[in-house]
C-alpha cells in the first residue's frame, strides 16, 4: 500500500548530516506500521515527503502505486492525515472546519460528515468553535477530517501526544476498527514505544535520519529468550548454560537461552543433577529493550 | 472550474467569518469619523467654502454628500490603505502556514498552484469590498451630513484640473472609483502576497510590502531627487495613483490601459514569484 523507496533528505548545507538517509520500506494493505524514533530522528521528515509537503533529494514514496512525487494529487485522495497538534480554525465551528477541509478533497455530503462526526464521538460539541475544544476533541476532530472522505490510507503524526489515558486507549480501539472494519492501512508515527507496540503490527526504527531497524514488534519478543531463574546451585546452572552457548547472569538471575533449543532441556539437565528449581520465568522482551539495544548497538558501531 | 469557485466560496467564508476581518473594517470607520470631524473645523469649512465657489459656485450645490464622500475616501485610503492590504496580503499565506492551518490543507488533493490561486483571488474579492465598504459608508455619512443630490466636484494634486458632475454622473464616477483602486493596489498586494508565499513571518511581509511601496513613492514624488523625475515611469507608486482617472472630467481611457497594463503585470509578476517560491518550498512544522 505504501513504499517509501531509497529515500534521502537534506535540510540546508550537504555538508550538514541528513535529515533521512536512503531509507526504504514497505507497508502492506491492512497494517499498523509504526515509525519510531526520538525526537529529530527523521519521523516527521519522512512523514512530509510521504505527503508530498517536503521534496526528498533522491527517492520516491508510492501509495497505491501512485506516485507521490510525480501524481501527489492523485496520491492524496487514498490518503488521510493527521498532524501533531492539529491546528484548525479555531474560529470556526468544528463542523465549519470539516466542510473547508473536505471542500479540497472534491465536498463531501453533510450526510457523510455527519456520520463521521458520530463515529468518533463529536456529535455533541461539532457545531461550537474549535476554540473550545479540548486537546481530546480537536484530536478526534483531527481524525473526523483525515477520514473524510474515505481513505485507504492513514498516515497519523504524533497522534496520541497529550491525549489523557483514557483518550489514549479510546484513539487506539478506533485504529483498530478502522483497520479491521475498514480496512484502512495505517502508518504511525510516534516516539511512544508503548504505544507502538500496543497498536503496531511491524516498525521501523529512525536513529539520526538511517533506518536502524525493520520488523515485526512481536517478533522481537523471540529474538530474545530470556528466562529469570531462582536456584539453590547457581555455578551448576552456568556450567549448563554454557555448554549450551548460552549466557547467564547471577547478579541478575538471569539466563539467555538460545532460541533453537528448548528451555526444558536446562530444566531436566538441572533436575537430573540435583539442583532446586525453585522458580522459572520467561521474561519477555518488550520494544522498548529492542529500541535500548538499536541504540546500544548504534553506539557501539560509532566509536 | 467550479472546483475553483467551489474553494473559492469556502476560503471567502473562512475570511469573512474570522472576527479579526471586521476589525479592519471598524478601523476604517474610525478613520472616517475622524476626517469627517476635522472636516467640520470652522477653519477647515471656510477654506472649503472659498474653494468650492472659487472653482465650481454654490458651496450649498457643490459641497454634497457625494464631495464629502470622495474627501472621506481619499483620506481614509490615503492614511491606510497600503498599510491594511499590505497587512491581509502578507498574512494570507504566511499566517497559515505559520498556524499550522496549511498542512491540513496541503494533505488534501490538491496542488499548490490552485490553492494559491484561491487565496490570491480572495485577497482580490476582500480588498474590492473593502474599498466598496469604505465607498458606501463615506458616502452614507455623506448623505447624512449634506443630504441625497447636488453637485460633485472632485480635485486631487494628480488632476490636472477639477472636475465637475451633476448627481447622476457623479454617483456614477464616485462608484467607479472602488474598482478603479483595486487595480491600482494590484502591485502592493501582489507584492506582499508574494512575500507571504515564502518562508517569511507574516510581520515582515507587510513591514517589507510597506517600505519598498514608501521608498518607491519618497524617490519618485520627493523634490529632494528632482533627478529622478526623468524616470518616474520606471517607479511603481506613481501608477499606482492612476485611480484618480476615474475621476476626471474625460476618462483618459489610453492612459489607463496603458496603466492597467503596467499594474496587472506587475500583480502577476508578484504572483508568479510567488508560486515558483511556493511551489519549491518544503512545508514543515
Amino acid at each position: 500500500m505504501l513504499k517509501v523507496s531509497h529515500v534521502s533528505k537534506h535540510f540546508g548545507r550537504k555538508s550538514k548530516p541528513a535529515a533521512l538517509d536512503d531509507l526504504s520500506f514497505t507497508v502492506e494493505k491492512g497494517e499498523i506500521f509504526g515509525l519510531l524514533g526520538h525526537n529529530g530522528a527523521g519521523k516527521s521528515t519522512a512523514l512530509g515527503i510521504m505527503l508530498g509537503m517536503v521534496y526528498p533529494d533522491s527517492g520516491e514514496v508510492t501509495i497505491g502505486g501512485v506516485s507521490v512525487q510525480k501524481q501527489r494529487e492523485k496520491a492524496m485522495r487514498k490518503t488521510g492525515a493527521i498532524f501533531e497538534s492539529p491546528n484548525f480554525y479555531d474560529y470556526l465551528s468544528g463542523w465549519r472546519n470539516l466542510q473547508v477541509l473536505t471542500a479540497f478533497s472534491g465536498g463531501v455530503s453533510k450526510k457523510d460528515i455527519s456520520e463521521m462526526v458520530e463515529w468518533v464521538g463529536l456529535e455533541k460539541r461539532i457545531h461550537d468553535t474549535v476554540r473550545t475544544y479540548s486537546h481530546g476533541m480537536r484530536q478526534r476532530l483531527a481524525l473526523a477530517q483525515a477520514l473524510l472522505p474515505r481513505p485507504e490510507m492513514l498516515l497519523l503524526d504524533e497522534p496520541t501526544d497529550g491525549l489523557d489515558p483514557d483518550g489514549i486507549v479510546e484513539f487506539r480501539k478506533q485504529l483498530f476498527a478502522l483497520r479491521d472494519d475498514f480496512g484502512v492501512t495505517i502508518l504511525l508515527n510516534s516516539h511512544l514505544l508503548a504505544e507502538v507496540e500496543i497498536t503496531c503490527d511491524r516498525v521501523v526504527i529512525l536513529r539520526g535520519g538511517k533506518k536502524v531497524y525493520q520488523g515485526s514488534c512481536r517478533g522481537l519478543v523471540q529474538e530474545e529468550d530470556s528466562y529469570r531463574f531462582e536456584v539453590d546451585q547457581w555455578q551448576v546452572l552456568e556450567q549448563i548454560v554454557k555448554e549450551h552457548h548460552g549466557e547467564s547472569i547471577q547478579s541478575e538471575n538471569l539466563v539467555k537461552w538460545p532460541r533453537e533449543q528448548d528451555i526444558a532441556t536446562l530444566v531436566s539437565e538441572l533436575v537430573a543433577k540435583g539442583v532446586q528449581l525453585r522458580q522459572v520465568v520467561k521474561l519477555e522482551a518488550s520494544l522498548e529493550d529492542l529500541y535500548m539495544k538499536v541504540r546500544s548497538t548504534e553506539g557501539d558501531e560509532k566509536s | 472550474m467550479i472546483e475553483f469557485f467551489r474553494l473559492l466560496k469556502w476560503e471567502l467564508f473562512r475570511m469573512y467569518a474570522r472576527p479579526r476581518t471586521y476589525i479592519g473594517f471598524a478601523v476604517f470607520l474610525l478613520v472616517e469619523g475622524l476626517v469627517l470631524f476635522l472636516l467640520n473645523r470652522p477653519k477647515v469649512q471656510s477654506g472649503m467654502q472659498n474653494w468650492i465657489e472659487q472653482v465650481a459656485g454654490g458651496f450649498d450645490q457643490f459641497f454634497s454628500g457625494l464631495t464629502l464622500a470622495f474627501i472621506l475616501v481619499g483620506g481614509t485610503v490615503f492614511l491606510l490603505g497600503a498599510p491594511f492590504l499590505s497587512l491581509v496580503s502578507g498574512d494570507i499565506v504566511a499566517k497559515e502556514s505559520e498556524d499550522g492551518n496549511l498542512r491540513l490543507l496541503l494533505a488534501r488533493p490538491v496542488s499548490r498552484l490552485k490553492l494559491l490561486m484561491v487565496k490570491y483571488a480572495s485577497c482580490q474579492i476582500y480588498a474590492l469590498s473593502l474599498f466598496l465598504f469604505i465607498s458606501t459608508s463615506a458616502l452614507l455619512v455623506g448623505v447624512i451630513e449634506r443630504g441625497w443630490g447636488g453637485g460633485y466636484v472632485v480635485m486631487t494634486p494628480e488632476m490636472p484640473r477639477v472636475s465637475i458632475f451633476e448627481w447622476d454622473e457623479g454617483l456614477i464616477r464616485f462608484y467607479l472609483m472602488p474598482f478603479f483602486l483595486l487595480i491600482s493596489y494590484l502591485p502592493l498586494t501582489s507584492f506582499a502576497f508574494m512575500l507571504s508565499c515564502m518562508r517569511i513571518k507574516p510581520a515582515a511581509a507587510t513591514i517589507i510590502t510597506l517600505a519598498v511601496v514608501m521608498a518607491d513613492f519618497v524617490l519618485a514624488n520627493f523634490p529632494l531627487f528632482p533627478l529622478f523625475k526623468e524616470y518616474r515611469d520606471w517607479f511603481v507608486t506613481p501608477r499606482m495613483q492612476m485611480w484618480v482617472y476615474s475621476q476626471y472630467q474625460d476618462i483618459p481611457w489610453p492612459q489607463v490601459i496603458e496603466n492597467w497594463a503596467w499594474l496587472f503585470g506587475i500583480g502577476l509578476t508578484g504572483f508568479v514569484l510567488g508560486w515558483m517560491s511556493f511551489e519549491r518550498r518544503d512545508i514543515k512544522s
